[in-house]
């Protein structure tokens, strides 16, 4: 994992995919990012295959957490099934997700 | 104001031509509507130039009213013909009543000044300045709220969506999905989901409720809700089966949401419509005054004064007005002079002449059922939408030309009898969708001559009539006795319809059901001499044929003559020649159950002789005249065959009517008199029916059924002159390589490609084939294999070719080879690319990932129902390869008798379309009505599944679709159902172990 701090924005390029399995591991994972403070965390997905139902509702409930306090949330480097199936659920109407 | 007088000529010539506008403004404007997006400007052009020639005419003649409404419409016609608007049923809807209300002013042109047309104006006025440029935009972002029925909340549509999806005839659902619960917990993945809905419909919008997911501090979520708005042909219980939830988590909202179809009394649901507030014009829905149809309803169109004329029929009338003048000449000197030898010849011209001419004059009548049916597509378009239902009507034959008397008497009875089609013939969209069929219903008008005769057959594809319904109904309501019905048959039954006084339908509406109705249809047609028969089965729909005398058709036809006298065979009845040389007629003849039959090709023809002169047999050639009646075929032996001639048909005369051969008479050129022949009449003399004829017909195609589907085949060469075929759907892609860039790597062929090393076959290696010929231009066939790439080495000429498969799978049955084919004269290898793949992959390396497979595998069988016994035996192989066991049928019919005997060792059914016997359809529906397997995973198989038939055939219960030959996915999908079965229901998998 590398988490190099800029100034205002954190990115985190995840490095396996967002599934029921990883969701505990990435959920720790995910709230030391929160706590770092930075208000725009941005998730390099480029190595991300697959998304699934609770890796959904994780991403989701990392952006109600930043929403709480005011901060954004970004994806990136989205692979085209998983920005389609982002979009067909209409998650770029949140927060922001852009592909490849 | 206006200094027109009634009778100014000029005035009266501009109203003709505006109702002739008018008269086909209908029809197109219905084709608008139909088109949609898709603009067939030449249609469109057509209506604006009608209305704007309306409005030239009427400024000039100060008709101010008319002009205006021509000029409002005009300005909505040009709006469309520049795509600046979309032309919607709303829009069309509008310009209809726009112009029936120019009818109606230019009917009563004088008081025109004084009618009030502004609402019409208003509207046109509304439609147009919606869609000025900048509000256009706007008009694609406009929301639609719609209530969501029994719920609080309220969702919105975009309006322009909305749209799209009824023009397409789909439904709109709101799916209510948990992502946790329905996807997670059943092994599947959103974008599955998603994609399967994809398949069968279209999603329009999707909400995911962000709060049911909590925050990271929170408790992980057990509940993720996305609400989906999903338009689809498919029904509630469809999509509930697609996505495995219950219907309840699927609510249409089709009831609200479609406010203008709703009947009158429902709540008006669209809350906040479209900026434009489109006022409810005239005949909408006002049930209380059933005197209130819309104009094309009103039946009975007064007689027109005028009507037109071929002008070359036109020129012959007047040259032979000219004979007449000359006969009469001739005729005046021949009885100055007293000689009797010219009065004699004089009156033979005269009489000659005058029969000519009165047959030019009775043509003159002869008018294109066209014009009559022109006004059936709006009737149906609006009854259906009052009653709810979604109707397609099909015309064909509106250029059949029937005698204007008898066109003027069908007015009633057809409108009528379409009015019936569509108020009780098709039955509900929910209705239909619950009986698997196509939400939108058919019904097809069709006019033909067929042996001197024309037939107007009204068919729909709706619930069909019930005898016994209509049987008690008339003994209920006294019209016949209980006695009588006994001794009925279901065809005398059904007529009973007929019976003054009756009707069927469970409620009276004001469109029919009063009672009064197929009588009138009776006794109308009974005045034209006409009859009407009735065929229906009940669930599939019924069939109206009208069949009225042709008193003065002229129709093409056939001469033939057989015992020293000439027939005339109606040229549509006539469907081939046949001349049978002496030296085939012991091969090609044959008796079946005491008649004669004919071999034609591949089927057999029952043969009847017209006399029986010809039928003393095997000494001379045989000429067979094959007759098609429309049910059926058969063939007619006569002695010999002359020209095609067209023919005056005359009526039989009384003493010659209950004739069933004949359909009347006609005078040849030599003025010999020939009698038509009546080819159902002779069929039935012969006792032949449709039944028999089809018995006949059945056994040759039950012979070949397995060869009925088409597949497309990719040919290209191995070793010089060595044809070899594979199916399309297994190619990736086609590439040209040189020799030079083959490497030899570790004893084998590879090159590069994407990127990658692409390991490459050929036929030769596995094979005994020749090795590819420098001089050729080789290619490589890409396929995939367990998600790999792989490469078949071959050479051009590649070429595509669909053919109907039958293979010889025996005599050039080798590895990689799965058999031979005839194709393009050539005798070509059939390849088994999997078996040649496997023997360039070492089996080792896949072992492995297949031993776990087969752990899981091994419980249930699979079934597998493909007629084509190439693709059975490939499917079969692939799936024994993984270690399923297969049992094999080679139609439904086989397919089911199998599972019946195996119901608790089958785990998956995998089931071809199109198959004899029993399609795949109804071998589905067969199984889902099974309380055994209402369960069991069906996946059907198909070169090309488009999204209706993948709707069909979920409709049927079809779990997932294939295509066919698609190996891995078809394993993947075969894998996941039969765990998920497993997974499901406990119980059905220790059956299926012990």
């Amino acid at each position: 994992m590398t988490t190099p701090q800029q100034n205002l924005q954190s990115v985190l390029a995840l490095q396996g995919n967002i599934v029921a399995a990883e969701v505990p591991q990435l959920r720790v994972q995910f709230r030391a990012l929160v706590e770092g403070g930075a208000p725009h965390l941005v998730l390099d997905l480029s190595q991300v295959r697959m998304v699934d139902s609770m890796g959904i509702g994780l991403l989701i409930s990392l952006h109600n957490t930043l929403k709480k306090s005011g901060r954004q949330l970004s994806v990136i480097h989205v692979s085209k099934d998983i920005l389609d199936l982002f979009r067909t659920m209409r998650m770029h109407t949140h927060f922001s997700i852009s592909g490849d | 104001m206006s200094d027109f007088t009634a009778d100014d000529e000029l005035v009266l010539d501009y109203l003709a031509e505006s109702r002739e506008h008018l008269g086909t403004i209908e029809a197109d404007l219905l084709s608008i509507e139909l088109r949609g997006a898709n603009i067939d400007e030449s249609i469109v052009n057509r209506v604006f130039r009608a209305a704007h020639s309306i409005k030239g005419g009427a400024g000039f003649f100060d008709l101010n009213k008319i002009r205006d409404l021509a000029h409002k419409t005009e300005s909505v016609l040009d709006l469309v013909r520049s795509r600046q608007m979309t032309p919607n049923s709303e829009l069309v809807s509008i310009l209809l009543l726009a112009f029936d209300k120019l009818s109606d002013l230019i009917l009563d042109y004088k008081n025109s000044n004084q009618a009030d047309i502004s609402e019409f104006v208003t509207a046109l006025t509304n439609l147009t300045m919606a869609s000025l440029p900048q509000e256009e935009k706007a008009s694609v972002d406009d929301l639609v709220c719609i209530q969501v029925p029994g719920q609080e909340k309220q969702i919105s549509v975009p309006a322009f969506d909305l749209k799209q999806a009824r023009r397409a005839g789909k439904s709109l659902y709101l799916i209510s999905c948990d992502l946790i619960h329905d996807v997670e917990r059943r092994g599947r993945t959103p974008l599955e989901v998603l994609n399967s809905l994809m398949d069968g419909g279209t999603i329009l919008d999707a909400l995911l409720d962000l709060g049911s997911a909590g925050t990271l501090d929170e408790e992980p979520t057990n509940q993720l809700v996305l609400d989906i708005q999903y338009a689809t042909a498919l029904s509630r219980d469809a999509i509930a089966a697609l996505l495995s939830i219950s219907s309840e988590q699927v609510t249409s909202l089709e009831d609200s949401a479609s406010a203008d179809t709703a009947p009158p009394g429902a709540e008006p649901a669209l809350v906040a419509a479209v900026p434009v507030p489109v006022p409810v014009l005239a005949p909408a829905v006002e049930p209380e005054s059933p005197a209130a149809p819309s104009a094309a309803q009103s039946s009975s169109p007064a007689p027109e004064a005028t009507i037109r004329v071929n002008v070359q029929l036109l020129d012959s009338l007047m040259t032979l007005a000219g004979e007449l003048v000359l006969c009469r000449n001739q005729l005046n000197e021949a009885v100055a002079n007293k000689d009797s030898r010219a009065i004699a010849e004089g009156a033979h011209r005269v009489s000659m002449v005058t029969s000519e001419l009165q047959e030019g004059v009775a043509l003159t009548r002869m008018q294109p059922v066209g014009g009559l049916f022109a006004k059936f597509p709006r009737l149906v378009r609006e009854l259906s939408r009052e009653l709810g239902k979604e109707i397609e009507l099909k015309i064909e034959g509106g250029e059949v030309e029937i005698d204007k008397t008898l066109l003027e008497g069908l007015s009633d009875p057809l409108t009528h009898m379409i009015r019936n089609a569509v108020d009780h013939g098709v039955e509900t969209p929910a209705k239909r969708a619950a009986a698997g069929k196509r939400t939108t219903g058919a019904i097809q008008l069709r006019a033909a001559h067929q042996s001197g005769q024309v037939v107007i057959e009204i068919t729909d594809d709706g619930g069909g009539l019930s005898g016994e319904k209509i049987a008690a109904a008339a003994v209920s309501k006294n019209l016949i006795g209980a006695e009588q019905i006994k001794v009925m048959s279901e065809r005398e039954k059904v007529a009973l319809i007929f019976l003054p006084g009756l009707s069927t339908a469970a409620k009276v509406s004001d469109v029919s059901g009063r009672g009064v109705g197929m009588d009138v249809v009776k006794t109308n047609l009974d005045k034209l001499g006409g009859k009407v028969e009735i065929e229906t089965a009940p669930g599939k729909g019924s069939t109206f044929r009208i069949k009225l005398p042709l008193t003065l058709a002229i129709i093409p036809s056939l001469l033939v003559s057989s015992g020293g006298q000439r027939f005339a065979i109606p040229q549509v009845s006539v469907a081939e020649l046949i001349r049978i040389q002496v030296a085939q007629l012991e091969q090609r003849i044959d008796s079946a159950g005491g008649a004669e039959v004919l071999l034609l090709r591949d089927r057999l023809v029952p043969l009847v002789h017209l006399t029986p002169a010809t039928a003393s047999r095997g000494e001379k050639a045989l000429n067979v005249v094959l007759i098609d009646t429309g049910q059926f075929q058969y063939g007619l032996v006569v002695d010999n065959l002359h020209d095609t001639v067209e023919i005056v048909v005359k009526p039989l005369g009384r003493h010659l009517q209950g004739l069933r051969d004949y359909a009347g008479a006609t005078i040849l050129g030599d003025g010999q008199v020939a009698l038509i022949l009546d080819v159902g009449g002779l069929a039935e003399r012969a006792e032949l029916s449709a039944e028999s004829a089809r018995g006949t017909r059945n056994v040759a195609t039950a012979e070949q059924g397995s060869s009925e589907e088409l597949h497309s085949l990719l040919l290209f060469h191995s070793a010089p002159e060595e044809p070899c075929a594979i199916p399309i759907e297994l190619v990736r892609r086609v590439e040209r390589v040189r020799a030079s860039q083959i490497q030899y790597l570790g004893g084998r062929r590879t090159m590069q490609y994407e990127a990658a090393s692409l390991p490459l076959v050929t036929l030769r290696d596995v094979a005994e084939s020749r090795e590819l010929a420098h001089s050729q231009q080789w290619v490589v066939i890409v396929f995939e294999r367990d998600g790999r790439p792989l490469g078949l080495l071959a050479a051009e000429p590649v070429d595509m070719l669909e053919t109907r498969l039958s293979m010889d799978a025996v005599t050039l049955r080798q590895t990689g080879v799965a058999g031979s084919m005839i194709l393009n004269g050539h005798a070509t290898l059939m390849l088994d690319i999997f078996e040649l793949a496997d023997k360039l992959m070492p089996p080792e390396k896949r072992e492995s990932a297949m031993e776990s497979r087969f752990v899981e595998r091994r419980s249930g069988a699979v079934l597998v129902a493909e007629d084509s016994d190439f693709f059975r035996h490939q499917i079969q192989r692939a799936l024994e390869a993984v270690g399923y066991r297969v049992l094999s049928a080679e139609d439904g019919q086989a397919g089911w008798e199998l599972l019946d005997r195996c119901a608790d060792q089958v785990s998956v059914v995998v089931t071809d379309i199109e198959m004899p016997r029993l399609d795949g359809l109804s071998l589905t529906r067969r199984i889902r009505a099974d309380a055994r397997f209402a369960r069991l995973p069906v996946i059907a198989l198909s070169s090309l599944a488009g999204e209706e038939e993948i709707a069909r055939g979920v409709d049927a219960g079809v779990t997932e679709y294939q295509v066919k030959l698609d190996r891995d996915r078809l394993l993947e999908s075969v894998d996941r159902l039969a765990s998920i079965e497993l997974a499901v229901s406990p119980e059905f998998a220790r059956l299926t172990r012990t």
